[in-house]
């Protein structure tokens, strides 16, 4: 069995048949983790240092050197690495005097603090298989994003105290501003909301609780939904990049909720992580330095908004991006200044990024010719090892090197 | 025709991201945005034709799709670069951008889309 790093589920039952070198067939992948499995052999990047192409070893060099002389170098992706890449990550920030900083700084890092901080209850999805009855989804579409989410966790397995499933024993709702696939999926019990309309909804959801006639459209749902959600045994709600974004800034609100609905009954959230081990570098620098993200190691360990990419891009006098695609996933005037900095690029492919890169370290794909450990969105760690013999480093092995070249 | 444009995550989209950021199966997939079929109308845009999608940021060529449900007043477009064009580079105090609500104008244009090297080549410049 193999682990598919397509998505934070990490999908530990892949059966995959390997002649030789090369993948002939594969069992159990969803769409986006066969899209994962056959990159193996599109479009991979190339050793490069200033527009020459040439040996891993050398680019290796220059990218320890150009770490070596810079004053305020920022360190950055990380989502798509194993825990102990990310280990030497943090390791190499710390010596390099760096900011570092991963995607969850433009996602759903609030959530995600939250959830490690232990401000909101959370479980594993093991859990949700067994227990979970009563669940939303909101501002997501795991029907698109975690395509196995719903068949492997959480609506359609019959769990251990659930063996009616979803015909029965489930009942799962969609908050979303979009009849997205999962819309369809749910169709009884999805709640179309405007733009920035959760927040409102959270206030009227609030006011049912408290018995109060709340201030929507169709007073009958809503009430009709709440009296649903208290009679769970085990709720869990599912934010995703919608909720995320909605409530940035705000997340009190989706915290009041979630301790109102636990003032009669169980509620636990689980975030809807997209990339495979964002989760993990999250948790791994928390433990280090008390903070999930947006952390200077210049002068002792700061935190901070300046210390996000997003900030960061436009202070910086050199990047490394560590598996990770910041000039195609930033808005482009912010992609624009990181543009103009020096970059050092480690991706098993060619992106946006390695094609404006100084540097560009070629990669193995973890899960698939690397091995290594992962946090699944969940915060269960999951181990895997490398299923073909690869001709490229891992990020782990690349960052040793530079570690040990600085 | 001003609309409020959402990004959104497509499984296709994520496929062929996964596969090759530089192929034209992404930008067909990436390059895209759904309108509301009034909201195609009022803006004279049919399915398929290129569209103009302008907002105080940037602005970007895509080709329309009409969406089967009604949903005026909002535009889906899946998260790429082509949408990132359009999202403001100024952020408030928590430094996350606004991806999913931009206000943009949408009009008919004979311009054509951009490739991904075209979107490289202006980000440079």
């Amino acid at each position: 069995m193999a682990v598919c790093t397509g998505c934070s589920l990490l999908c530990d039952d892949i059966e995959v048949s390997i002649d030789g070198r090369s993948i002939t067939r594969t069992k159990n992948l969803c769409r986006k983790g066969f899209g994962r499995y056959r990159s193996l052999t599109s479009d991979r990047s190339v050793p490069r240092v200033d527009g020459r192409q040439t040996s891993i070893q050398e680019a290796i060099s220059r990218a320890a050197e150009m770490l070596r002389n810079a004053r305020r170098p920022m360190l950055f992706g990380w989502s798509c690495s194993t825990l102990e890449a990310q280990r030497k990550g943090i390791e190499l920030a710390r010596r390099a005097r760096a900011i570092i900083d991963d995607t969850s700084s433009i996602c759903q890092g609030e959530i995600v603090d939250m959830i490690i901080r232990r401000d909101i209850p959370s479980c594993t999805l093991d859990d949700v298989r067994n227990y979970g009855d009563t669940l939303i989804f909101w501002g997501c579409d795991p029907s698109s994003s975690h395509p196995r989410h719903m068949s492997r966790f959480s609506y359609y397995p019959r769990g251990e105290k659930l063996q009616r499933g979803h015909e029965e024993d489930r009942t799962a709702f969609l908050i979303d501003i979009r009849a997205s696939p999962t819309a369809k999926i749910l169709a009884g019990n999805f709640v179309q909301i405007p733009p920035g309309g959760d927040s409102d909804l959270i206030d009227a959801m609030l006011a049912v609780l408290d018995g109060k006639i709340p201030k929507v459209k169709d007073k009958k749902a809503l009430i009709s939904m709440m009296n649903t959600l208290k009679k769970a045994d085990m709720g869990v709600i599912f934010p995703g990049l919608g909720l995320a974004y909605s409530l940035k800034g705000r997340m009190d609100r989706l915290k009041a909720l979630v301790d109102r609905l636990n003032e009669t009954t169980r509620y636990n959230v689980i975030s809807m992580v997209g990339h495979y081990n964002m989760r993990g570098f999250n948790q791994l620098l928390f433990d280090e330095t008390g903070f999930i993200n947006r952390v200077s190691f210049a002068d002792g360990v700061n935190h901070g908004p300046m210390y996000s990419v997003v900030e960061a891009s436009k202070s910086c006098d050199l990047a490394m991006i560590v598996g990770s695609d910041p000039i195609s996933s930033l808005p482009a005037g912010i992609a624009k200044a990181l543009a103009r900095v020096p970059m050092i690029t480690l991706d098993p492919h060619r992106t946006l990024t390695t094609e404006l890169s100084r540097v560009v370290i070629p990669t193995a794909l973890s899960g698939i010719e690397a091995g290594g450990s992962a946090l699944r969105m969940d915060g269960v760690r999951i181990e895997f090892d490398a299923i073909v013999k690869s001709e490229y480093p891992s990020d782990e092995e690349v960052l040793s090197r530079i570690l040990e070249e600085i | 025709m001003r609309v409020t444009i959402v990004t959104f995550r497509d499984i296709f989209q994520s496929e062929a991201q996964e596969i090759d950021r530089f192929s034209e199966e992404y930008r067909k997939m990436s390059a895209v945005v759904f309108l509301d079929k009034s909201d195609a109308v009022k803006a004279g845009v049919k399915e398929g034709a290129n569209v103009l999608v302008e907002s105080d940021n940037g602005r970007v060529v895509v080709v329309a799709r009409i969406s089967e449900n009604a949903h005026p007043g909002l535009a889906f477009m899946p998260n790429s670069p082509w949408s990132n064009r359009l999202v403001p580079a100024k952020t408030d105090d928590t430094r996350i951008p606004s991806y999913k609500s931009i206000s943009a104008e949408i009009s008919a244009t004979e311009d054509k889309v951009p490739t991904v090297e075209d979107l490289l080549r202006e980000m440079v410049s």
